[in-house]
């Protein structure tokens, strides 16, 4: 269970926990050509990391080498913070070349008992509705730079998205198949800077309270 | 024990550790072989009675839409119409949609499942939750990521909700067992949502008129299933 205690104060969006997906053991997709989803992900997040700073947020990594933490450590990262929303990086192995894709979780039946106390396993249901305005704005953002991508952020029941108890995205580029690996390095700077403004538009409606991973 | 004894003894020995070290390694492979021939046997077993629900010519033709990937929008799902004899019984015709929705269209580029993957049984239960156990072909060979597994399970339940209006919910197995992802990233822990619609069991019962016509794309775009977890 996590705990959701009483809501007095509110806290103010401050903290970016960054998720590179997969690691270790985990290479996530591959291409033909040898790229491997986790590697990418990784570089990716060092400029992810950048772009936010400069907006002026903290930054928290899930993994910062070739390790693979469990969905629940992951999640357990976020849900240690105040005033945090949560990206996780991904590249497919299908799509159009060069497009990338926000996703927010779907529906999750909300149980909470007496006490506020909502099951780990559901921890994303009291966000949604914060995800999707976060996962909107990124999209919005990512789509100004990437043609053909969507407009507004797609659902979809994303594993690491389900225990996060923050506003929480998934962020998926395409893709693994391209012939050259820098294709994709190029588009790095621009994912970045799409979730660094996505953060900084989400600010003022991140309300929530300031104890760690509080309902909204 | 005199000398002599001494010698047959130490000879007896070695010839016994000499055997074991000669016949251990091949216990070892035979052992192998025949958790893999069991293992064979088993999945033969399960093909074979997948393959015991085929499409039965008796049954009435009926307007079956199956939904693959659009060779013009990006990611997203159309319904392909095909005529089919399928069952009335929910049970038997969920199987008969899915198994020829893994066959895969003509055009093997808008497949959404992979091609050597298996439907090894399906259940209904009475509340209109439904259960699909699938090979594990279905989980190692589909391509790694949200928009490839979402469309994998998307094709799944568009296609039982178009198609047999019974099922409500629909939990993933892959080879009997519940799976935290489909490939490392769509939960599997749940169960997704196929329709919100109340069964209805006379619909079963009355079979959609037959058409002529056979691979009608519509122009539809598909949408994402959405998952459900219980409490």
């Amino acid at each position: 269970m996590a705990s959701f205690g009483a809501q007095v104060q509110t806290a103010g969006l401050s903290i970016v926990v960054l998720d590179a997906a997969h690691g270790g053991t985990d290479p996530g997709a591959r291409g033909t050509g040898g790229i491997r989803e986790s590697e990418i992900v990784l570089d990716f997040a060092i400029q992810v990391r950048r772009a936010l700073e400069l907006q002026g947020f903290q930054v928290v990594q899930t993994r910062q080498g070739n390790e693979n933490p469990s969905f629940d450590d992951r999640s357990a990262t976020a849900n240690a913070q105040r005033g945090a929303v949560f990206v996780t990086l991904h590249i497919s192995s299908t799509g159009m070349q060069g497009t990338a894709r926000v996703y927010v979780n779907s529906d999750l039946t909300l149980v909470a008992d007496s006490n506020g106390l909502i099951p780990w396993d559901r921890a994303q249901g009291p966000f949604l509705g914060l995800s999707k305005t976060f996962g909107d704005l990124v999209q919005r953002f990512l789509a100004q730079r990437f043609k053909g991508s969507p407009e507004a952020a797609q659902t979809a029941s994303v594993r690491q998205l389900r225990t996060t108890a923050a506003p929480a995205i998934a962020v998926e580029i395409s893709s693994v198949t391209v012939e050259d690996r820098a294709d994709l390095d190029r588009m790095a700077p621009g994912v970045a800077d799409a979730i660094a403004r996505g953060a900084a538009a989400f600010k003022p409606s991140y309300v929530v309270s300031n104890t760690p991973g509080a309902l909204p | 024990m005199t000398p002599r004894w001494k010698f047959l003894l130490a000879g007896g020995l070695i010839f016994v550790v000499l055997a074991a070290a000669i016949y251990f390694p091949i216990l070892r492979r035979r052992v192998k072989r025949t958790a893999k021939l069991q293992q064979q046997s088993e999945e033969q077993a399960r093909r074979e009675l997948t393959q015991s629900v085929v499409i039965n010519p008796g049954d009435p033709r009926v307007k079956t839409k199956l939904f693959w990937a659009s060779d013009t929008i990006d990611s997203t799902l159309v319904p392909v119409t095909v005529e089919l004899p399928l069952s009335n019984d929910p049970v038997l015709r969920s199987k008969q949609v899915l198994n020829t929705l893994l066959a895969g269209p003509v055009d093997v580029e808008l497949r959404t499942l992979p091609p050597d993957a298996l439907l090894l049984a399906f259940y209904l239960l009475p509340d209109g939750t439904a259960i699909a156990d699938f090979s594990e072909a279905l989980a190692t060979s589909i391509p790694s990521g949200i928009v490839s597994e979402q469309l994998a399970v998307n094709s799944i339940t568009r296609t039982l909700e178009a198609n047999v209006p019974q099922v409500q919910r629909l939990k993933i197995l892959i080879h009997g067992q519940e799976m935290e992802t489909l490939a490392g990233h769509l939960d599997l822990t749940g169960t997704f949502v196929v329709s919100t619609k109340a069964a209805s069991p006379a619909a079963s019962d009355t079979p959609a008129a037959p058409i002529s016509g056979a691979l009608t794309p519509d122009k539809t775009p598909g949408r994402l299933a959405q998952p459900e977890h219980g409490p």
